[in-house]
């Protein structure tokens, strides 16, 4: 897969794997710790708008005058791979490493797609941004929950 | 990586769309195929000139009262119009996939185009507004109200299956106007689901109207005195020596946009991997069937040396053929596949050809489109690959021809005098592009360039709904373009009343 050059509907297509993978993740999160279920839940939800935005953002967007298929020069998603299964027994602690590294993944996941794009495909790589920013701020919750 | 689940499961049975119901045709049937399968995924009727005119009586029918409804109430069928596309988006582009080829990224875009095209003719109330002047003699004042016509004919290509139609049927409907579409029988599918949401959009019966078919029903249209006026994209030895001339002898209005051979211009200056990486999507995107893809790329050498040229020449040759060598083909609906099939495999073999007489003029085949390989196991008979000639010179036939297909001519000039001189000397004049960091250069570009559509660092010179598609020279034959403004003028008759009370 690696090797394959990367449309914009590939990575789209990964964006909402990513967005959907995480929502499943923190919903599992919110049911292990009833204490944080809010906080989960609201990444969850946020999540389902992350996929949204990108998905309409592109589809408003995306024009045949665009190099949609040739703006992803370089990028490998298997770098961007992410864990999101719980493991059975898994305390706070070790479901926010998860969470961390989760975040960690995603956010240079969106980093380095919105700068692929950037002089390419117009308002793409700003709904990538917007997303990279959010779950930068996501991160810093996490570690302060962790701390 | 995934291929996209297909719409269409079972070959479809299509009719004609007239007077507001589906109705079958007495004409042949012929298969429409998915090139990058080669597997039926429809029947079409060729119809007959009889159900052609059975159409335009319909239309004709519908129009008395669709020209009384406002345009407010017009414009809300467009709305719905507009709104059912969205919900839709997906389906109505993996259906251009599989009946034209072209990869999902480009049917999305297609489909937002004729999108746009809606949401622009949304706004008629304003669009449609007249003009007056009070006082033009004492007491006496002028004005000017637009008034639709009639019904209008629109002839579909087989390279935009779904956008193309939409250039004008959205205006022609807005402004009061009825249509009957001829959609392009190799991919007709996009305009019956048009036609179908148009129906659920309420649009009255008899005011969007489809029939198949081929010569039979562009000659019908062409003649029919019912019809005012004719839309048509496609060649240009069919747009100027059939259309636009019968189209004269008619008395029809005629917008006729035609074959092109653009060129692209990268000074010394230009980025050269954005260029390049525009490049490959206006060279090879569509598989490079479409009137706006760039063909010939020309290396300037403005203030060089020949030695110095030669070197720029190289840089930007090596990194176009690299990059040209590492796309990747398929079928369009997996994700992966930057470039699809060409629409059919005779269309595929006429560019086999063209390599072939490129090869013969002397031109150095740098990058052989004959071979190729697939991602996944698909027939090959409609697939060429990237191809790249050097050493093209102007006069060469695969330097002036329209080839419609995946082949790029690497020429170079000295500088951007003898360029411009290389593009007058084209016949065609659709669209022209410049790939450079100075304003000068740009500039001195747009304004000496005899092209309709120029592109400043842009590859492929789409206009927006909201401009004209423009054209010249033996790319364009009528006066008034489809889309935007002109697209109103061209659905509406000027009436000017000078009124006074006594």
């Amino acid at each position: 897969m690696s090797d394959q050059p990367l449309t914009a509907a590939a990575i789209i297509s990964f964006t909402e794997r990513l967005e959907d993978a995480s929502a499943t993740f923190y919903e599992a999160l919110a049911k292990a710790f009833p204490e944080h279920a809010r906080t989960f839940e609201g990444y969850a939800r946020d999540c389902g708008k992350h996929k949204v935005q990108v998905q309409r953002t592109y589809q408003e967007t995306i024009t045949d005058a665009l190099e949609a298929g040739y703006s992803f020069e370089g990028l490998r998603l298997a770098d961007y791979a992410v864990a999101t299964d719980l493991p059975g027994g898994a305390n706070l602690s070790d479901a926010l490493r998860m969470a961390l590294a989760l975040e960690d993944t995603a956010i240079a996941y969106y980093t380095r797609v919105a700068e692929a794009c950037e002089s390419l495909l117009a308002t793409i790589p700003r709904a990538f941004s917007r997303v990279a920013k959010r779950r930068t701020s996501r991160r810093e919750e996490l570690r302060d929950l962790a701390a | 990586m995934a291929i996209l689940e297909e719409p269409i499961k079972r070959p479809l049975e299509l009719q004609n769309y007239i007077g507001g119901e589906w109705v079958d045709s007495e004409g042949d049937k012929v298969d429409v195929v998915n090139p990058a399968t080669m597997k039926t995924i429809a029947r079409v009727p060729i119809s007959t000139a009889d159900e052609f005119d059975e159409a335009v009586q319909a239309a004709r029918e519908a129009y008395h009262e669709w020209r009384r409804t406002p345009p407010l109430a017009r414009a809300r069928c467009l709305f719905r119009l507009r709104d059912l596309f969205e919900e839709n988006f997906e389906e109505l582009s993996r259906i251009q996939t599989m009946e034209h080829g072209k990869t999902i990224d480009e049917s999305r875009g297609e489909t937002r185009r004729g999108i746009e095209m809606c949401e622009v003719a949304t706004g008629i109330p304003s669009l449609m507004m007249g003009e007056n002047l009070e006082d033009i003699a004492s007491g006496i004042d002028e004005y000017l109200i637009r008034q639709p016509l009639g019904v209008f004919g629109i002839i579909g290509p087989y390279n935009f299956p779904f956008m193309v139609p939409l250039w004008f049927a959205p205006f022609a409907v807005a402004t009061g106007n009825c249509i009957v579409v001829k959609p392009s029988s190799e991919d007709p599918i996009s305009q019956v689901k048009i036609a179908e949401l148009a129906e659920e959009a309420g649009i009255p019966e008899g005011v969007w109207n489809i029939v198949h078919g081929g010569r039979t029903v562009v000659s019908a249209m062409l003649d029919h005195p019912g019809i005012k006026g004719v839309c048509f994209v496609g060649s240009t030895p069919v747009g100027r020596d059939v259309v636009y001339k019968r189209c004269g002898e008619t008395g029809k209005r005629v917008i006729s946009q035609c074959g092109a051979k653009n060129y692209a211009l990268v000074m010394p200056d230009a980025d050269i991997p954005r260029t390049v990486a525009a490049c490959m999507t206006s060279f090879y995107g569509n598989a490079g069937q479409r009137c706006l893809a760039n063909a010939n790329l020309m290396m300037v050498g403005e203030g060089m040396t020949e030695a110095q040229l030669d070197g720029f020449y190289k840089e930007v040759a090596d990194a176009f053929v690299d990059a040209a060598s590492r796309i990747t083909m398929g079928y369009g609906l997996d994700e992966a596949v930057q470039m699809g099939p060409l629409r059919d495999p005779g269309k595929a073999q006429r560019v086999v050809g063209y390599i072939a007489t490129g090869l013969q003029e002397g031109a150095r085949l740098r990058l052989d489109g004959r071979e190729f390989s697939l991602v996944g196991d698909y027939p090959k008979d409609a697939f060429v690959g990237p191809t790249v000639f050097e050493n093209v010179t102007p006069d060469m036939a695969i330097a002036k021809e329209e080839i419609f297909g995946p082949v790029a001519c690497l020429m170079k000039a000295r500088n951007m005098d003898e360029a411009i001189d290389v593009i007058h000397g084209n016949p065609f004049g659709n669209a022209a592009s410049i790939f450079t960091n100075s304003g000068r250069w740009a500039r001195e570009f747009q304004y000496r360039v005899e092209c309709g559509n120029i592109g400043i660092n842009i590859g492929i010179v789409a206009p927006m709904a909201f401009f004209p598609f423009s054209g010249m020279k033996d790319s364009f034959f009528g006066v008034l373009h489809g889309q935007g403004k002109e697209a109103i003028r061209f659905f509406t008759e000027s009436k000017v009343v000078i009124q006074r009370w006594f």
